[in-house]
């Protein structure tokens, strides 16, 4: 039986603010305004863009390019490194405002969320999404500043929500109802749908499919049995459609820091330097979250290309920076080193809450690292991040900065 | 270019009772006044218990960009870099 269209009052939004990190910076310093304006993760020629403004973009300064490849582009191009605090602020700021008119607010990542209005006070009082969405680009101007702008996409589901603030890009306000589906379907390519990347593309031209419409036309069976071979093409046949298939906000099951050595090396002495910052930082979230951990994984990318990872579950709990480093170590030490480490990373998994201690049988034959590395958070929390460090990251300071993570933001 | 400067800076900063906001009003440095125009934004981060302020502001010609760090322990002001807007 096919399932019709969504013809519900559209009542999700998606708001995105526009080449976020780059936009924040144009607002912050008026003086670069207007210019092309590339936020990078390092200001060395090998250094990722990872944020660019409109005017670098048209430049084709794209993301992920890097910083001597942009200025081959344009010698203006203004290159920054990033400045997460004013970022998390921004992203703080951004959630106020949409608060203010329904506590259905869930955030995507730094610059992105979802916002249901279903039952809201604003739809009680009569007003239209659009009316609303055109308000919350106001009260964003007023919050964060006058260059700042947003896309707004309004549906019935997250998905169709999504593609319609990527319409009008930027400072753009769509509402996609189930009439407006096959006409704007019709002008897009399966590149332009939100989570269809190339091999998805790849998967849906050999069922024959190659336009959004075939997409919305094909039949369920031939999606979940023919291109997907799981519930995952069931799950695209509703998406389309503009039923709701994603509004579950999973957990936290992870926590994981990851760095881009500047200075690559085989050395695993400087690794292991490297690895305890990331078991500090790692450890400290953990902790702040209240959580233990019974896995460890970590993953190394070489020169060469080549990556390696291996992770491992543990009996005992993960808690102290020495757990999670004691861990980490030894899957180092245990990695092939092809080539010269280029990335590293380290996240510990299988999260239970730390609320209760089981005691291990050898517990009284060790020294308390968790009484320590509480000890140890609670002089941090007071006097400044990594005041009080374990021997082996003296002077390391400036070593692995803070970085905003892509995806899903849970503990800003 | 944007250059970082952190060092301690003179700073005139006014409060108005009835807009309930406090901003940096002039900088002095390099034995050379400032007056503060917009302010781009305005920011605060902790570095353990300690409250900074981050200001970033332009002067009133708009040919100079300011970060600026009030540390509300102490109320000292540090210009962390300045800015003219140009790639280089």
């Amino acid at each position: 039986m096919d399932l019709p269209l969504n013809y519900n009052q559209p009542l999700t939004m998606h708001i995105d603010l526009n080449s976020c990190f780059a936009i924040i910076e144009q607002q912050a310093n008026p003086l670069i305004r207007n210019k092309p304006v590339a936020v990078a993760a390092y200001d060395s020629p090998r250094g990722a863009v990872i944020a660019s403004s409109y005017e670098a973009k048209a430049l084709g300064i794209k993301l992920m390019v890097n910083v001597r490849e942009a200025r081959m582009l344009s010698r203006e191009v203004i290159v920054l490194t990033p400045d997460p605090e004013k970022y998390f602020d921004a992203h703080r700021r951004f959630k106020k405002v949409l608060l203010n008119y329904t506590s259905e607010v869930t955030p995507k990542s730094v610059d992105e969320f979802v916002v249901d209005f279903k039952g809201s006070r604003a739809i009680q009082q009569g007003l239209s999404l659009e009316e609303v969405g055109y308000r919350i680009k106001e009260d964003i101007k007023e919050a964060l500043g006058e260059y700042v702008t947003v896309n707004v996409g309004i549906a019935t589901n997250r998905f169709l929500a999504k593609l319609a603030a990527g319409l009008h890009k930027p400072d753009g306000l769509d509402v996609l109802s189930a009439e407006h589906i096959r006409g704007v379907y019709s002008q897009l390519e399966l590149d332009d749908l939100p989570g269809i990347n190339t091999r998805y593309r790849a998967r849906l031209n050999m069922a024959g499919i190659y336009t959004p419409l075939q997409f919305l036309d094909a039949p369920m069976y031939l999606l979940k049995h023919e291109v997907f071979h799981s519930i995952v093409g069931f799950y695209w046949y509703l998406r389309l459609r503009g039923h709701e298939i994603d509004s579950v906000d999973f957990g936290r099951k992870s926590f994981g820091q990851q760095y881009a050595l500047g200075d690559k090396t085989t050395d695993l002495e400087k690794l292991s330097r490297l690895l305890m910052k990331l078991c500090e930082k790692t450890g400290r979230r953990l902790r702040g979250q209240n959580y233990n951990a019974y896995g460890i994984h970590l993953w190394l990318n070489f020169e060469n290309r080549v990556y390696w990872a291996k992770g491992k579950k543990t009996n005992a709990p993960i808690y102290s920076t020495q757990d999670i480093y004691l861990h980490a170590q030894r899957l180092l030490y245990g990695a092939v080193i092809p080539a010269r480490v280029t990335n590293m990373g380290v996240t510990v998994f299988n999260l239970q809450a730390a609320t209760s201690k089981q005691i291990g049988l050898f517990d009284n034959a060790k020294l308390d690292t968790r009484s320590l590395a509480k000890a140890a958070d609670m002089i941090n929390n007071k006097y400044g991040e990594f005041t009080l460090v374990p021997a082996s990251m003296a002077n390391m300071h400036d070593v692995i900065l803070k970085r905003v993570a892509f995806g899903s933001i849970k503990d800003i | 270019m944007r250059e970082k400067i952190d060092e301690e800076v003179s700073v005139v900063m006014y409060y108005s009772a009835k807009q309930r906001i406090a901003l940096p009003h002039l900088i002095h440095w390099q034995n050379k006044d400032y007056s503060v125009g917009k302010i781009g934004y305005h920011h605060t981060v902790k570095d353990g218990q300690t409250l900074h302020h981050i200001f970033e502001v332009v002067d009133k010609p708009e040919t100079l960009w300011f970060r600026l760090n009030l540390d509300t322990s102490n109320l000292h002001w540090r210009l962390e870099a300045v800015s003219d807007g140009l790639a280089t």
